[in-house]
């Protein structure tokens, strides 16, 4: 980490650094580390006070704060807004259910290998995807993750098809006995922890800025000298293997995956949606929508079966109306400006 | 022999009916560089009123799909005027986004509404076919081919030869410059919209009479769409007909001598190689691909 990119990671960020001195900046700075370790810390007290149930919604919750900050560094960061980021997820968890199923692999081996897996994926189709922009890489994207889903459900032999396959977790048979609802939160909660780590180291390192300089204008940060391509594919390919490992997380946890499912394109939108209403290119954003959409999906399926996904849909609906640039950055520059009109938000990017 | 013709036959008339499913799709992203992820439940909704139409008033999805048409266009004009023209500045996943929004919406009220039964528009027609020696030729989609055809032409003509085409086209060149021309850029973005709207509209009652649907299906139509315009190519009204027309002959073709669903793994992969090697698509103009909005 370079010792100032702290302080420029954002525009906002100078303005406030060069109005205040020095010293208080420099306290400032591990504060988040600080904040993060007291909330993984906290979740684990937490664990002990939820029945089965709350226990199984906050883990799902986890496994989305990963999959959001995963998208968020090549979505986000970079702006390349992938919408087949489900593909790592898809390809991680046939992986590991794949080799416990077919070879009986250790789970703790065969999750590794999937996150190795689904990174050299991610590089391999980021080389020639990336060269393609906006809608285009958008959909490129999509057809590889709608493609993958149908080779998936075609290789019946390997992967059991349309029929599914079953991870063995009981008996002699199994490689790794099942984790239970306590293994599988403190499993994802460690694994939210990593994406939202590594997302904050890449904020903060010259990497990040990097990205940040291709995301404003990638003709600009070629010329400043950065290997665009490079820089580019690395983010792919970290996002990849955050991914991957939560996808063969979520396929022990499952234990019968099938391609439908672990190729859902509604997952990657869920991602995005959660990056965009947080605040995408921040750290705290895709933490934060993640915590809040998730939950708010969770109880508006208990108590509203049927209208469910109605609601969802209004509440993207005006999100993205009300605060296009999500409610971090929102909260960011509403501070700095002294302006919190949500009327002047919106004129932001109206015809 | 025959198999193959027949087969041909088959997928030249089913593309037919999928390039007027998608060239709302693509008319939207060329002139305002919008996806419109709600087109397919767009379709589905066209489907739905001529269905209801039939089942209330027994009127016949030939004139049924006209009162689809004028809903959707109104429907369309509104969402574009009133959600869309908010965001079209902002980065490209926000309207990606919201139309998802209404696609959750649209595609749960139809469940909620007609329930997720598969659907079919009875008519006295598209049960009969037509014998040319051993093959055969479905009346339904026959109509439902020339329907489509006919409408496609329509469009470009109205896009290449009346004042609000013209209005369109340019707004989709240069906004800047069409404003300073005295062009309503608002107006003209929900006309475009409505248009889109009203003919998915007229592709779903078609498509509501020639096989089954529900709403469940609309997320396959909005992906047919995606592939369909990319393959074809932007800023050319005839770009939805030959990705159409060439989807609908590889899916025949592949239906008849691929197993399984290796067809759909197929045309993914004809999709990205096109995006990869000709981005403008197959009759595409390439200025499109890389405009930068005003």
């Amino acid at each position: 980490m370079g010792t100032s990119s702290a302080d420029v990671s954002t525009p906002a960020r100078v303005a406030t650094t060069t109005a205040r001195p020095r010293a208080e900046a420099r306290w400032r700075r591990p504060l988040p580390w600080a904040a993060g370790a007291l909330v993984v810390l906290a979740c684990l007290g937490l664990q002990t006070q939820l029945y089965t149930g709350q226990e199984r919604t906050v883990t799902t919750i986890f496994m989305f704060v990963a999959l959001a900050q995963a998208w968020n560094i090549i979505g986000g960061f970079t702006g390349y807004a992938s919408f087949g980021q489900v593909v790592f997820f898809g390809l991680g968890g046939y992986t590991t259910a794949v080799v416990m199923y077919h070879w009986q692999w250790n789970f703790w081996l065969a999750l590794v290998v999937s996150g190795l897996l689904a990174a050299a994926f991610g590089a391999l189709i980021g080389l020639p995807l990336l060269r393609l922009k906006g809608h285009y890489f958008a959909i490129a994207t999509l057809g590889v993750a709608e493609g993958m889903r149908e080779v998936v459900t075609n290789l019946p032999d390997l992967t059991g098809g349309g029929a599914g396959i079953s991870i063995p977790t009981v008996g002699p048979g199994a490689p790794t006995a099942y984790l239970g609802n306590d293994g599988f939160y403190i499993l994802f909660l460690l694994l939210a922890a990593l994406a939202v780590l590594s997302a904050g180291l890449v904020s903060r390192s010259k990497f990040g800025l990097a990205l940040r300089a291709i995301n404003q204008d990638e003709a600009a940060a070629g010329s400043m000298g950065i290997n665009t391509t490079l820089a580019k594919v690395a983010a792919f390919t970290l996002s990849g293997f955050l991914v991957g490992l939560v996808g063969a997380s979520y396929a022990f946890q499952q234990v019968t995956i099938f391609p439908e499912r672990l190729f859902d394109v509604d997952i990657t939108v869920l991602m995005v949606v959660m990056v965009v209403i947080g605040g995408s290119g921040t750290v705290l954003g895709p933490l934060l929508g993640a915590v809040a959409l998730q939950y708010l999906s969770e109880y508006l399926r208990q108590h509203y079966t049927n209208l469910h996904t109605f609601i969802l849909g209004a509440i993207i609906i005006v999100a993205v109306i009300l605060l296009p640039q999500g409610v971090v950055n929102y909260a960011r520059e509403a501070a700095r400006t002294r302006d919190f009109s949500l009327l002047r938000n919106v004129r932001r990017y109206r015809l | 022999m025959t198999a193959f013709v027949q087969a041909t036959l088959y997928g030249l008339l089913q593309g037919g009916l999928l390039a007027l499913v998608a060239v709302g799709f693509s008319m939207v992203w060329g002139v305002m560089n919008v996806i419109n992820v709600a087109q397919g439940a767009f379709v589905v909704l066209g489907a739905y009123i001529a269905f209801a139409l039939n089942s209330t008033l027994g009127l016949d999805p030939l004139l049924g799909m006209f009162v689809a048409a004028a809903v959707l266009f109104l429907f369309g004009y509104a969402v574009q005027r009133g959600l869309i023209n908010l965001v079209i500045n902002a980065p490209i996943y926000l309207t990606l986004l919201l139309t998802f929004g209404l696609d959750l919406m649209l595609v749960q009220g139809m469940n909620i509404a007609f329930t997720a039964d598969f659907r079919s528009i009875p008519t006295s027609w598209a049960g009969k076919s037509l014998a040319l020696g051993d093959i055969r030729i479905p009346l339904g989609r026959l109509i439902a081919f020339g329907v489509a055809v006919a409408v496609t032409l329509l469009l470009v003509a109205m896009v290449t030869r009346t004042r609000t085409g013209l209005s369109i086209m340019a707004t989709g060149m240069d906004r800047g410059a069409a404003r300073l021309m005295g062009i309503r850029a608002r107006h003209v973005y929900a006309l475009t919209f409505g248009l889109a709207a009203a003919l998915a509209g007229l592709a779903g009652a078609m498509v509501g009479t020639v096989g089954t649907f529900n709403p469940a299906a609309a997320a396959g139509y909005t992906l047919l769409s995606f592939v369909i315009a990319v393959l074809g190519g932007l800023g050319n009204m005839y770009g939805a007909l030959v990705g159409g027309l060439v989807i609908g002959l590889v899916e025949a073709w592949a239906g008849q001598y691929l197993p399984g669903t290796w067809v759909n793994a197929f045309a993914f992969l004809v999709l990205i190689l096109v995006l990869l090697f000709r981005p403008s698509g197959l009759v595409g103009r390439p200025f499109y691909a890389s405009r930068v909005e005003v």
